[in-house]
C-alpha cells in the first residue's frame, strides 16, 4: 500500500506545473552558472574551474536552498490537496492506513523534490559540454561527483526541508501558512549565514545550518584552488556532524507528525463548508432558528445619495488591513522578521571583523542588508493573498455584486499592504533601538532611523507593493503571480549583470545612497529621490491600471478587461494616468539629461574597454624615459557643497637619466579629470588623446641631463548633476578626501590602470596578466614601487575651502586666512617627502598632544571622540619604539584625520594618517580579551612613516613586503610591547586564519614571500607573521639591526632603490649562516606545517613533579603557486608549552605558563615528554602560533589525567 | 418591471449556456425552473452583472444593465448559489463590510441597518460569532441579510434551499415571502415544490431556452384533462416507455405508478388525474428534448 500511495504521488506531482518550472528553472539557472561567465552560483573562476567539483557542491547546495519554495509545493499539495477538493471523507473511509498514508505522501513528494532538483547536476554538466566554453577552465566530466552531490549533498538538504514543511503542512493545514513556514526557513538561514562570519560561533552554526551551507564553507575553508579543482568535499568532519543531524531532526518531526494526525478529525476539515458542517445548534439555538420575525420588516432608507468616498475607503483600509494583520502568516513572517534582523543586528557591530560601537549608521546598514528582504516577501505575498482572497474563498460573487466602484476593491489592499509594510519597517527599528539600548549606546538618533531607513524604504517597499497588486491582477491564478513577480525580482538582477543596469528600466530600482556620520546622507540622497519620484508615478500609472482591470464577476478573461480599459479609463482614471505618464516622462528625461548627458553612461563593459584601449594605446610608451618630479605646488579650491576642485599646479620637473630627453608624457589618471589649461615650458603638444586623458608633449629642444622644465596645469574636478552609479564619494560636502593621484597629472603611463583580471583581458585580446618585474630586472631598480615619475619631492600647496571646514595637506601650516566665507591654508614641506599625499577637508574637532618635540594631532568628526586618547597614546608609544629601533623619525608633527565610511580602511602619508570613520574611530572592545585594533591599526600607520616615507622599495616583485611586512612587523612589536608576548597568539591566530583562507582564492599563483606581488594576504598576514617568527628565532637585536642598516643605506635615497634581496642579503649577513634553512623557508619558499598534538597525558611523578607525554604527528611541506604540496623532511626544533590557562584566552598571564621549552621535531610521530612543577591544564606544540601551520586549532590539547 | 430580450451566453469551451432568452417580470416572485445544467445559474450571473452576455439586453425600469452596470448594481441584492466566507470573521463584522460596500457609509446608518437586518433573519444572538463555523440554515440566513442590505428593487436567489433540512427551508421561504411585492424577487430553483409555494410568475427554463412562462395555475390548466395515471409491473415500463411519453415514475407498494402525457386515453387501464406542477415540469422538460 505504501509503494502505491507514494507511486501514484509521484507520478501525480509530476504532471503539475510546479515541477515543470521547477525543473527547467533550476536546469537554466545551473547550465548558466557553467557555461556563461556572467551566472556565478558556486563560486568558480580565476584559477578554479568553472565545473570542479567544490563548484558543483556550492551549486547543488545553493540551488536547492532555492528548491524551497518549490518542495513547499509539492509537499503542502500531497497534504492540503483532499481538504481543499473535499476528497479527504472519501480517501480515509477506504482500508489505507495512517501511516502508509502519511508516509506515502512524504515520499512521493521527496521523490518529486528529487527529480526536480537532478535538474541541477543535469544542467551542470550539459553546461560543461558547450563548445564556446574555454577548455582551460573546464574540469574532466567525472560522473561520480555529480551523482554524490545530487544524492550526498542535495538529497539530505531535500529530506530536511520537505520533512519540516510536511509537518507544517499537517498541523496547519493551510497551503498559505506552509509557504510562509519555508519563508521561516529561509530567515533561518540568513540569520545562520549573518551569525557565522563571526568567528568563535562558526562551528556551532556549522552543526545547526539546515542547508549544510556553512559546514561546507568550515570543511573548504582553507582550501587552495588546485583543492577545489580535484576535490569533492567528502562527508566529513562538520559537513557530516551537520547532515546527520539534521537527518535525525527529519525522522524526529515525521514521527512527531505520524503520531500527533488524527485521521477521525482530520476526515472532514475544521473548515466547515456548507453541506458538511460541524455537528448541529445547541437546541436554544434550534428553538431561537423556530422562531421568525413578527413584524414584516421596514423600510430602510437607500445608500444616502452623496456617499462619503473618504470614509468608505478608510472602511475598507481599515477591514484589509484588519485582514492582512490578522492572518497568521503575517505575524509569522513578522516574527521571522524580528528574529533575523535581530541576529543581525545583534552582531551588527561585529560585522566588519572587527566589534565597533552600535551607532545608528551600522545600525541601518545591518538593517538594510539582513531586514529589507522581508517587506519585499512579505508585499509579494500579501498582495498575492490579499487580491485573491475572496476568489480562494468564494465570496467574490456577493461582493462583486454590491455597487461598490473597482476602486474600492482594489485600492484599499494597495494603502493596507503599504501601511502594512510601514509598520513591520517601524517595528525593526523599534528592534534595532532596543539592541542599541541594550548594549549601552544611548545617543539614538532617531531623526536618521527616520530618514535614512524608514522613509526610503517604505518608499521602496510600497513601490513593490503597487506592482505586486498589479500583476496579481493580471496573472491567472495566485501561484503564477509569485512566480511572476519572483521572476522579474530576479530577472532584474540578472539584467544588471549583463548590462542592462540603468535605474531607469529596472522598477523601483535608485542610485546608490552610501551612509556616513561624517557627511550625513549627503547628496546621494537627492539623486536618488529623483528616481523614487520617477517610480512613484510609475507606480500611480500601475495603481490606475489595477484599478482599471480589476477582475470582477465570473469567468471575466483578461482580454474582455482589455477591451473594456479603454472606457474604464474616461474621466479622473485616464486624468491620473495621463499625469502620471507626463510625471515619468518629465522626470524620466530629467534623470536621463543628468546620467547620460551631463555624465558620460558608462557600465562595467564600458570601464573595462576604455582599460583596454588605454592599454593599447600607451603601454608601448612604458620603455620611454620620463623626467622626475622634483617640486610640486598646488592651489586647491575646494567648493565642497558643490562637489567641485579646481586645481591649480606647477611641476618642476628633472631629467635623471642621464641622456638628453625629446618627449615628456601627461597622464591625467582620472578619466573625467577636466583639463583646462597644460603647458610645458619649452616643448609643444604633439599627440593628445583627450578621451584617454594622455598627451604627448614634445620639447623644442630635448631636455639636457640634469637639467629642469617646469609644467603647468589647470585642472577641474566637478561634480555634474548625478550619474547612475558610482557617485564620488571622495568629494562631499564634509569629509573630503583626495589624493593627488585624482587631482594632478602623472608622467608617462601607469599599469596600474589596466585591466587585472584574466577573462576580461582574453576577452579583449589583450596579452596575459602583467605582473610585475622579477627580482632580477635591475633596471626595474630605477623606479619605486609608489611613482615611476618621481622620487623626492617639495612641495608647497594651498587649499581654500569654506571657512567652517579645517584643510589638511602635507607639510608644515605656514598660513591660515579666512575671508569671505572662505577660508585658506598654505602648507610646505621642509625636507622631501614621497610624491604622494592626500588633501583633506572637513569641519573637525581637534586633539593635541606631543611627543618629544613632535607635535600629535587627531583631526576627527566631532561625536567620534571615544578612541581619540587611545589614538594618540598608540602614536606615542610606537614613535619612542621605532624611533629606538629603527631610525629617527624624520618630521616634527604626526597627525591622524577621519574620513567618511564610504571606504574603510586607514593609509599612511607623509606624517598624514587618513583613518575611516568605520574603523578606528568607532571601534569598541566589550571585553579586554579582544584585540585592540586601533592601537594595532595606529602603530602600522606610524610604522609606515619608515617603511614607505623613509624607505621606498623597487618597483619588483617583494616591494611590498618591505612596506607592508615590515609595518606589520612594527605593528605587532608594538602590540608585543604593551600586552606581552602572551597575548600575542590572539594577534597571530587571526593574520594567520586570514592567510590561509585567503590562498584559496587566489587568482594567479601565490608567490613566496620575498617575490610578492601586491599580494595582501602575503604581505600582510604572511609577512606579519613570518617576520615576528623570524623575530622569535633570531632575538630581536638580529631583526632590528638588520633593519637599522637597510634604512641607513637606502633612506631619502633616489633611484636605485632597496629590493628584498637586498633585505635578505642585510639579514643573512647579521643572521649568520646557521639560518640559512629558516630564512629560505620563510621568504624564498612557500612553507606550511601541519603539526598535530594528537594526545596528551600527565601523571604525577615520584618526586612530585608533573610528566607529561604528549603524542605528536608533524609534516613539512612545500606548495607551489598553484597550492600543490610536497612533503619535505621535518628536523627542527619547535617551542612546547604546558599551561595552566589556554594560551590567548582571558587570564593568560605570564604565571599560567608552567613549562616552556625547544624541542627538536621530525616528520612523522613522535613522543615529547615535559615537567613541570605544577599539574597543566593545557600542552601544545607551537602554542603562540608562530609558525604557519594548516590547521590552526591543532596545535593545542588539554591534557588527560594519565590513570 | 426586468425586461430579458434575446439573451445569448457562450463560454469560452463552446458551451451555449443561453441561446436567446427572453423574459418580463414585474415585481413580485418569480420562479424560474430549470434541470441542472440548463443555464440557471448563468443567467442569474447574467442580471447579476457578474457576466457579460455575448448579446441581448437587460433592462429594470430606465437602467440598461450592459451600459451602466454600477445603476443596475445598486438597486441590487444578490444571493448566489454556491458561497463561501472568510475564515475567522464574525457575522456581525461581515454584514458591515459589505454594507460598506453597498454605500452605506455613515457609520450610525450603517449599524442601524446592519442590526435590523441581523434581527430579522434571526441572528442576532450569533452576531459575535465566526461565520465559518455557522450551519447551512444561518449561513443562508446570513446570505439573505447580505442580499437585502440596500433596500434593493431586484433581488436574485439562486437555488437557496438546497442543503436545507425541511425546518431551515420552511423558513427561508417565509423569509422571502415577507419581501414585499414592489420588488422583482427571482427564485431560481430545480426544486419544483419552492415554485409552487411561494411564486405567482414562473418560467422553465431548458437547454439555454425558456420553454414555457406563465402563472403556475395556467400551466397547469394548459394541462387539465392530459395527465393519466396508472399502476403497472415494473417490468412493463420499458415497453410503456416505447408507446407513451411517461413523464414521471414513482414506486407505490413495490410497484410502478406512472403519468403519462396524452391528449386523451392513451390505452386501456389509465385514469385521467388533475395535473400538478411536477407534471408541467417534466412535460416541459420531455418537450425539450424531443425537440433537441
Amino acid at each position: 500500500m505504501l509503494r502505491q500511495v507514494a507511486l501514484f504521488e509521484l507520478r501525480y506531482q509530476l504532471g503539475s506545473p510546479a515541477f515543470r518550472v521547477t525543473f527547467a528553472v533550476f536546469f537554466l539557472l545551473a547550465f548558466g552558472a557553467v557555461a556563461s561567465d556572467k551566472i556565478t552560483i558556486g563560486g568558480g573562476g580565476g584559477n578554479v574551474l568553472a565545473n570542479a567539483p567544490f563548484v558543483i557542491a556550492q551549486t547543488s547546495m545553493i540551488l536547492s536552498l532555492f528548491a524551497l519554495f518549490a518542495s513547499a509545493a509539492f509537499v503542502a499539495s500531497a497534504v492540503v490537496r483532499d481538504d481543499e477538493t473535499r476528497f479527504s471523507g472519501i480517501l480515509h473511509s477506504t482500508r489505507l492506513s495512517t501511516g502508509d498514508y502519511l508516509l506515502g505522501r512524504f515520499l512521493g513528494s521527496w521523490c518529486t523534490g528529487m527529480l526536480a532538483l537532478a535538474s541541477v547536476p543535469l544542467g551542470n554538466a550539459i553546461g560543461a559540454l558547450m563548445p564556446w566554453l574555454d577548455p582551460e577552465t573546464v574540469a574532466p566530466m567525472r560522473v561520480g561527483w555529480y551523482a554524490y552531490a545530487w544524492l550526498g549533498l542535495c538529497g539530505p538538504t531535500l529530506l530536511v526541508t520537505s520533512a519540516a514543511l510536511y509537518a507544517i503542512a499537517l498541523l496547519s493545514r493551510s497551503m498559505a501558512l506552509t509557504y510562509v513556514g519555508a519563508i521561516g526557513l529561509i530567515v533561518g538561514y540568513l540569520l545562520a549565514l549573518a551569525l557565522a562570519s563571526t568567528p568563535r560561533l562558526e562551528s556551532v552554526v556549522a552543526l545547526i545550518d539546515p542547508f549544510g551551507l556553512a559546514a561546507l564553507g568550515v570543511v573548504t575553508k582553507y582550501w587552495t584552488a588546485l583543492e577545489r579543482n580535484t576535490r569533492m568535499p567528502g562527508l566529513e568532519g562538520a559537513l557530516l556532524w551537520n547532515r546527520l543531524l539534521w537527518i535525525g531532526v527529519t525522522v524526529l518531526l515525521l514521527a512527531l507528525a505520524l503520531r500527533f494526525y488524527r485521521t477521525a478529525e482530520r476526515g472532514l476539515p475544521a473548515r466547515a463548508t456548507r453541506r458538511a458542517g460541524p455537528p448541529p445548534p445547541a437546541r436554544e439555538q434550534r428553538a431561537a432558528d423556530a422562531r421568525t420575525m413578527s413584524s414584516p420588516p421596514a423600510a430602510s432608507a437607500p445608500p444616502s445619495a452623496g456617499r462619503r468616498d473618504l470614509s468608505t475607503l478608510w472602511a475598507l483600509v481599515r477591514h484589509d488591513m484588519a485582514a492582512a494583520l490578522r492572518h497568521p502568516g503575517f505575524l509569522v513572517l513578522l516574527f521571522l522578521g524580528g528574529l533575523n534582523s535581530g541576529g543581525g543586528l545583534w552582531f551588527a557591530d561585529e560585522m566588519s571583523g572587527t566589534p565597533t560601537l552600535p551607532v545608528t549608521r551600522v545600525m541601518i546598514e545591518a538593517l538594510r542588508g539582513s531586514f529589507t528582504v522581508i517587506p519585499i516577501l512579505i508585499a509579494i505575498y500579501y498582495a498575492g493573498e490579499l487580491v485573491w482572497q475572496s476568489r480562494e474563498r468564494r465570496v467574490h460573487e456577493i461582493l462583486d455584486a454590491t455597487p461598490a466602484p473597482d476602486w474600492a476593491f482594489a485600492l484599499p489592499k494597495i494603502l493596507a499592504i503599504s501601511l502594512a509594510l510601514v509598520a513591520t519597517l517601524c517595528a525593526s527599528m523599534l528592534v534595532a533601538v532596543a539592541i542599541q539600548l541594550l548594549k549601552g549606546h544611548v545617543e539614538l538618533e532617531l531623526s536618521h532611523y527616520l530618514l535614512w531607513y524608514v522613509l526610503p524604504s517604505s518608499i521602496d517597499v510600497t513601490l513593490i507593493a503597487i506592482l505586486a497588486v498589479f500583476v496579481q491582477t493580471l496573472a491567472p491564478s495566485k501561484q503564477l503571480g509569485w512566480l511572476a513577480m519572483t521572476l522579474l525580482i530576479v530577472g532584474q538582477i540578472a539584467l544588471a549583470s549583463v548590462g542592462l543596469e540603468h535605474p531607469l528600466f529596472l522598477y523601483g530600482q535608485s542610485t546608490p545612497e552610501p551612509l556616513s556620520d561624517m557627511n550625513g546622507q549627503g547628496e546621494f540622497a537627492r539623486h536618488a529621490t529623483w528616481f523614487r519620484a520617477y517610480w512613484s508615478a510609475c507606480a500611480l500609472l500601475l495603481s490606475v491600471l489595477a484599478i482599471c482591470l480589476w477582475r470582477r464577476g465570473s469567468h471575466v478573461s483578461l482580454s474582455t478587461r482589455l477591451r473594456r480599459l479603454p472606457a474604464r479609463l474616461a474621466g479622473l482614471p485616464g486624468a491620473l494616468s495621463a499625469t502620471a505618464l507626463l510625471s515619468m516622462g518629465g522626470l524620466g528625461g530629467w534623470i536621463l539629461y543628468n546620467t547620460n548627458v551631463l555624465n558620460e553612461y558608462r557600465i562595467a563593459e564600458d570601464e573595462a574597454d576604455w582599460a583596454a584601449q588605454l592599454e593599447r594605446t600607451v603601454s608601448g610608451f612604458e620603455s620611454l624615459p620620463q623626467p622626475r618630479i622634483a617640486e610640486v605646488e598646488l592651489a586647491v579650491d575646494l567648493r565642497p557643497r558643490e562637489g567641485r576642485a579646481e586645481v591649480r599646479g606647477r611641476y618642476s620637473v628633472e631629467n635623471r637619466t642621464g641622456a638628453p630627453l625629446a618627449e615628456v608624457h601627461l597622464n591625467n589618471l582620472i578619466r573625467d579629470l577636466e583639463v583646462r589649461r597644460l603647458a610645458v615650458e619649452g616643448a609643444t603638444l604633439e599627440r593628445e588623446w583627450p578621451e584617454l586623458n594622455y598627451r604627448i608633449y614634445r620639447f623644442d629642444t630635448p631636455l639636457a641631463p640634469g637639467a629642469r622644465a617646469s609644467i603647468e596645469f589647470e585642472l577641474l574636478s566637478e561634480r555634474q548633476g548625478f550619474r547612475h552609479r558610482d557617485p564620488n564619494t571622495r568629494l562631499v560636502e564634509n569629509g573630503t578626501f583626495l589624493d593627488n593621484f585624482q587631482i594632478a597629472p602623472t608622467l608617462g603611463p601607469n599599469r596600474g590602470q589596466y585591466l587585472s583580471d584574466r577573462a576580461e583581458r582574453r576577452k579583449r585580446d589583450l596579452p596575459g596578466e602583467r605582473r610585475e618585474p622579477a627580482l632580477e630586472d635591475e633596471s626595474a631598480r630605477s623606479f619605486n614601487g609608489l611613482r615611476r615619475d618621481s622620487d623626492w619631492v617639495q612641495a608647497d600647496i594651498t587649499i581654500t575651502t569654506d571657512a567652517d571646514q579645517i584643510a589638511i595637506a602635507p607639510g608644515y601650516l605656514v598660513s591660515d586666512e579666512s575671508r569671505d566665507g572662505r577660508r585658506t591654508m598654505r602648507y610646505r614641506t621642509d625636507a622631501p617627502i614621497q610624491n604622494f599625499f592626500s588633501i583633506q577637508s572637513a569641519r573637525y574637532a581637534v586633539e593635541r598632544d606631543r611627543w618629544r618635540d613632535v607635535e600629535l594631532a587627531v583631526y576627527y568628526h566631532p561625536p567620534h571622540g571615544a578612541n581619540v586618547r587611545t589614538m594618540l597614546d598608540a602614536m606615542k608609544v610606537s614613535l619612542e619604539l621605532f624611533s629606538e629601533i629603527f631610525s629617527p623619525f624624520q618630521f616634527r608633527q604626526l597627525r591622524v584625520l577621519e574620513f567618511p565610511a564610504y571606504s574603510s580602511f586607514a593609509q599612511s602619508f607623509a606624517n598624514t594618517v587618513p583613518y575611516s570613520e568605520a574603523i578606528g574611530f568607532i571601534h569598541h572592545r566589550t571585553s579586554p580579551d579582544q584585540i585592540d585594533m586601533v592601537t594595532y591599526v595606529t602603530a602600522h600607520e606610524v610604522g609606515h612613516q619608515w617603511w614607505g616615507h623613509q624607505v621606498v622599495a623597487a618597483d619588483q616583485q617583494g616591494g611590498s613586503m618591505l612596506i607592508e611586512s615590515l609595518a606589520e612587523y612594527a605593528a605587532l612589536r608594538v602590540m608585543e610591547q604593551l600586552y606581552g608576548p602572551e597575548q600575542i597568539r590572539k594577534f597571530l591566530k587571526l593574520e594567520l586564519g586570514t592567510y590561509l583562507s585567503s590562498r584559496g582564492s587566489e587568482r594567479l599563483e601565490e608567490m613566496p614571500l620575498a617575490r610578492v606581488e601586491s599580494q595582501g594576504y602575503i604581505h600582510y598576514q604572511k609577512g606579519g607573521l613570518a617576520l615576528y617568527f623570524l623575530k622569535e628565532e633570531l632575538g630581536s637585536e638580529v631583526v632590528d639591526r638588520t633593519l637599522r642598516r637597510l634604512i641607513a643605506q637606502f633612506a631619502f635615497q633616489p633611484a636605485p632603490y632597496p629590493n628584498t634581496t637586498d633585505f635578505l642579503r642585510l639579514l643573512r649577513e647579521e643572521a649568520g649562516p646557521e639560518h640559512e634553512l629558516l630564512i629560505a623557508d620563510l621568504f624564498e619558499r612557500i612553507t606550511l606545517y601541519d603539526v598535530k598534538v594528537t594526545a596528551a597525558r600527565t601523571r604525577q611523578a615520584s618526586d612530585g613533579q608533573w610528566e607529561t607525554t604528549l603524542e605528536v604527528e608533524a609534516r613539512k611541506l612545500y606548495a607551489d603557486g598553484q597550492g600543490q604540496e610536497t612533503e619535505a623532511p621535518l628536523d627542527e626544533p619547535f617551542e612546547a608549552g604546558l599551561f595552566s590557562v589556554e594560551p590567548g584566552t582571558e587570564g593568560f598571564t605570564r604565571e599560567s605558563v608552567l613549562a616552556f621549552e625547544r624541542r627538536p621535531l621530525h616528520s612523522g610521530r613522535q613522543e615529547l615528554v615535559l615537567r613541570s612543577a605544577k599539574r597543566p591544564e593545557h600542552a601544545g606544540i607551537d602554542p603562540y602560533n608562530k609558525r604557519i601551520d594548516r590547521d590552526i586549532d591543532d596545535n593545542l590539547r588539554s591534557v588527560d589525567l594519565q590513570d | 418591471m426586468l425586461t430579458l430580450r434575446d439573451l445569448v451566453y457562450v463560454y469560452p469551451n463552446g458551451t451555449r449556456a443561453l441561446d436567446g432568452v427572453s423574459l418580463e417580470l414585474p415585481p413580485g416572485m418569480f420562479g424560474l425552473l430549470g434541470p441542472n445544467g440548463a443555464g440557471k445559474s448563468t443567467l442569474m450571473r447574467c442580471i447579476a452583472t457578474l457576466q457579460v452576455p455575448q448579446s441581448g439586453s437587460i433592462q429594470l425600469g430606465a437602467v440598461d444593465a450592459l451600459a451602466d452596470p454600477a445603476a443596475l448594481r445598486r438597486m441590487l441584492g444578490y444571493l448566489p448559489q454556491d458561497f463561501g466566507v472568510y475564515p475567522r470573521v464574525s457575522a456581525w463584522d461581515m454584514l458591515d463590510h459589505l454594507a460598506v460596500l453597498k454605500g452605506l457609509a455613515a457609520p450610525g446608518e450603517r449599524r442601524e441597518a446592519v442590526e435590523r437586518l441581523l434581527r430579522q433573519v434571526n441572528l442576532w444572538d450569533v452576531r459575535r460569532r465566526s461565520i465559518a463555523g455557522f450551519s447551512g440554515g444561518m449561513r443562508q440566513r446570513f446570505g439573505i441579510a447580505q442580499a437585502l442590505l440596500g433596500s434593493p428593487q431586484l433581488m436574485i436567489v439562486d437555488e437557496p434551499t438546497a442543503g436545507l433540512d425541511p425546518e431551515e427551508r420552511n423558513r427561508f421561504l417565509n423569509l422571502l415571502a415577507e419581501i414585499g411585492e414592489q420588488v422583482v424577487v427571482i427564485l431560481s430553483t430545480h426544486i419544483v415544490e419552492d415554485v409552487a409555494e411561494l411564486c405567482p410568475r414562473m418560467g422553465i427554463l431548458v437547454g439555454g431556452q425558456i420553454v414555457a412562462q406563465g402563472s403556475p395555475a395556467q400551466l397547469i390548466e394548459g394541462l387539465q384533462g392530459r395527465i393519466w395515471r396508472k399502476v403497472i409491473a415494473k417490468d412493463e415500463l420499458d415497453g410503456l416507455r416505447a408507446r407513451q411519453q411517461v413523464l414521471t415514475t414513482r414506486l407505490l407498494a413495490g410497484r410502478t405508478l406512472v403519468h403519462v402525457l396524452a391528449d386523451s386515453i392513451p390505452e386501456p387501464g389509465f385514469s385521467p388525474v388533475p395535473p400538478a406542477l411536477e407534471d408541467v415540469y417534466f412535460a416541459a422538460l420531455s418537450a425539450a428534448r424531443t425537440v433537441a
